[in-house]
């Protein structure tokens, strides 16, 4: 049973400008102006903050957790794709230091 | 002639620019401490949380005015608030009646709100230049007040047969003190010819002007022909600021000397 009869709204909050929106948390409330005005209250009041964004929890396609392994788990090994397959260390140290060779 | 800091007002405008501070901040005052009285009761928890900022803001709007009053003669912000009975206080009656129920509480709260909004934009423009940075500072937060307890009137003022019923006893309850809001204080001719505020006659018309559109797209009636409450400006008070007062006041009167 649901706890209340307003539906949930996903709080994003922007502490500076270009920043990403990131989720602080939800509010209870009938429409989307009001769960604004109330995450407000309970996210912005102490946090610094330029922007809030409000979505309707029932408007956000979500994976499940029970297919997350269908979803994210790669079947064979693909660690050649991670960053840290690539031998980058000696181009690094070279670009480091980069009057060496003049 | 702006007047730049307490040390430039002569009396006896002196006199009537404290008393009017006074009636500012009493009102802010006891419209915190009213709405404060939801802290734990609210009707939603989002909306507990969110009226309880909204009480800390008015009563830090309270010390605001409190604190220019001070440098004018007045006692200081704590003396003012916990050491003042009844009489002495220069409230409209409007913020002392008791909190009611959530629609009561809205509907004082968004006429108080567009009040002040008006009567704020003028400020802005006022003589004395203390008053004018003040409110400089206090409006942006009373711009998210009134967006909120305006949000609250477009709702329920015909969310259901309940709603509107209540919102529209509460409208009538509360209309006669609202009113009040513009009673003028003592000396008002004085600070109007000096330029350091406007007209209450003036600011009522436009506060009218204001709610009017808002509490009809609501479905609310306004209040034909109902009496002015007025007398709290001066002092003459429903009993139910007396009431208030003691609950305010009682810890800061067991120890007067204490340091908080």
């Amino acid at each position: 049973m649901p706890d209340t009869q307003w539906p949930v709204f996903e709080v994003f909050h922007q502490t500076k400008r270009g920043e990403p929106h990131i989720h602080v948390g939800s509010v209870h409330a009938p429409d989307a102006e009001l769960a604004l005005m109330l995450a407000r209250d309970q996210f912005a009041r102490r946090l610094e903050c330029v922007s809030l964004w409000v979505v309707r929890a029932d408007h956000i396609l979500a994976t499940s957790y029970e297919d997350a392994a269908a979803w994210f788990q790669p079947a064979t090994d693909k660690s050649y794709r991670e960053a840290a397959g690539f031998r980058l260390s000696d181009l690094h140290r070279k670009l480091q230091e980069p009057d060496r060779d003049s | 002639m702006i007047l730049d800091s307490a040390a430039h007002v002569p009396e006896p405008l002196r006199s009537a620019l404290r008393d009017f501070l006074m009636a500012l901040a009493d009102d802010e005052l006891l419209l915190g401490h009213r709405n404060s009285e939801w802290t734990g009761h609210a009707p939603i928890l989002e909306e507990d949380i969110a009226f309880s900022n909204l009480a800390q803001d008015e009563i830090g709007h309270a010390l605001a005015w409190f604190t220019l009053a001070h440098e004018l003669g007045a006692p200081p912000p704590d003396r003012a608030a916990f050491f003042r009975d009844a009489p002495d206080f220069r409230n409209a009656t409007l913020v002392e009646l008791p909190k009611d129920d959530w629609a009561f509480t809205i509907v004082r709260q968004y006429l108080f709100d567009a009040a002040e909004q008006v009567r704020y934009a003028a400020l802005a423009l006022s003589a004395y230049r203390p008053m004018a940075d003040t409110v400089a500072k206090l409006r942006s937060e009373e711009t998210y007040h009134i967006m909120h307890s305006r949000g609250w009137v477009q709702r329920l003022g015909d969310a259901t047969e309940e709603s509107h019923r209540r919102m529209q006893t509460a409208l009538e309850r509360a209309w006669p003190h609202a009113l009040g809001l513009f009673e003028p204080v003592e000396g008002e001719a004085l600070l109007v010819e000096a330029g350091i505020k406007a007209g209450e006659a003036s600011l009522r018309d436009q506060w009218l002007a204001q709610v009017k559109p808002i509490l009809e797209g609501a479905t609310l009636s306004m209040p034909a022909g109902a009496p002015l409450h007025s007398g709290g400006r001066v002092g003459r008070h429903t009993d139910h600021l007396a009431d208030l007062l003691n609950d305010m006041q009682m810890v800061a009167r067991l120890e007067p000397e204490a340091t908080w």
